[in-house]
């Protein structure tokens, strides 16, 4: 699972945040606070926590309608502004639900600045699994 | 060539496409039926609208912000990936293609496109 102290030095990095599935921001890490603060961050979250939501909910109407699979479970969301982007994971929880884990971690998020941003890196550094102990 | 020709012409590009804002109309080119690409594009604009209005949320919280306005949003699966940008849409093969290559193709064409419509 990704910290956020690595989510923050990705490319173009601007702010790192961890959020429940409801949307309450629960930690943070920012690298530019005169451009992003902590209350922008959670109604980010909540915004987040809203599309992987919505996103999921069509993947899985998408597969059973179509019988197209690979779509389902959603592994990253992406909002692309004009200068900056939020990269967002689930992935982490779909390893653990699909474990018959109950007690979930937190989504993990990730501002990028568009000009540097490497969305591939972004979405590889929060899909890692743990070394194996 | 229009961007849903030069967007199938790429790498893992299995189907592209556009809709109208107003929801009345869509086109697309590709591996899908004219009933999933129907359904993709209206999925399609509804996510858009939605992400738009977050935008313009966050814009009255933070004016100024690098994330206003939205120009588009991608979803990434196990196998493939739909990336939207204003109102083209298309869906990529993850083995085959670049996510990187394909959103910064689609944000270059299409930056001069308004959202006015929206």
């Amino acid at each position: 699972m990704a910290t956020l102290d690595e989510l923050i030095k990705l490319p173009g990095a601007m702010a790192a945040f961890e959020f429940r599935g409801s949307g309450e921001l629960l930690g943070q890490r920012i690298a530019y606070p005169e451009r992003i603060d902590e209350s922008t961050l959670d109604l980010l979250a909540h915004m987040c926590a809203a599309n992987m939501s919505i996103a999921t909910m069509q993947a899985r109407g998408w597969e059973k309608v179509t019988h197209m699979k690979g779509f389902y479970p959603i592994q990253e969301f992406t909002l692309v502004g004009f200068d900056w982007s939020v990269v967002v994971s689930g992935l982490d929880r779909e390893r653990l639900k699909h474990q018959g884990e109950t007690n979930l971690p937190p989504f993990m998020g990730v501002v990028l600045a568009n000009e540097k941003a490497d969305y591939e890196a972004a979405f590889a550094t929060m899909e890692k699994l743990e070394p194996a102990s | 060539m229009s961007i849903v020709t030069d967007l199938l012409a790429k790498p893992g590009i299995i189907a592209a496409g556009e809709y109208a804002y107003r929801g009345d109309r869509f086109s697309y080119r590709g591996t899908l039926s004219e009933e999933h690409a129907r359904m993709a594009s209206i999925m399609c604009r509804a996510t858009t609208m939605g992400t738009n209005m977050e935008g313009r949320m966050l814009e009255v919280l933070q004016p100024r912000s690098g994330l206003f306005p939205p120009r588009g949003w991608v979803v990434r699966g196990s196998d493939y990936t739909v990336c939207v940008m204003a109102n083209v849409f298309c869906m990529l093969d993850n083995a085959k293609g670049s996510i990187n290559d394909t959103i910064d193709f689609m944000r270059q064409a299409l930056v001069k496109v308004s959202s006015d419509l929206i």
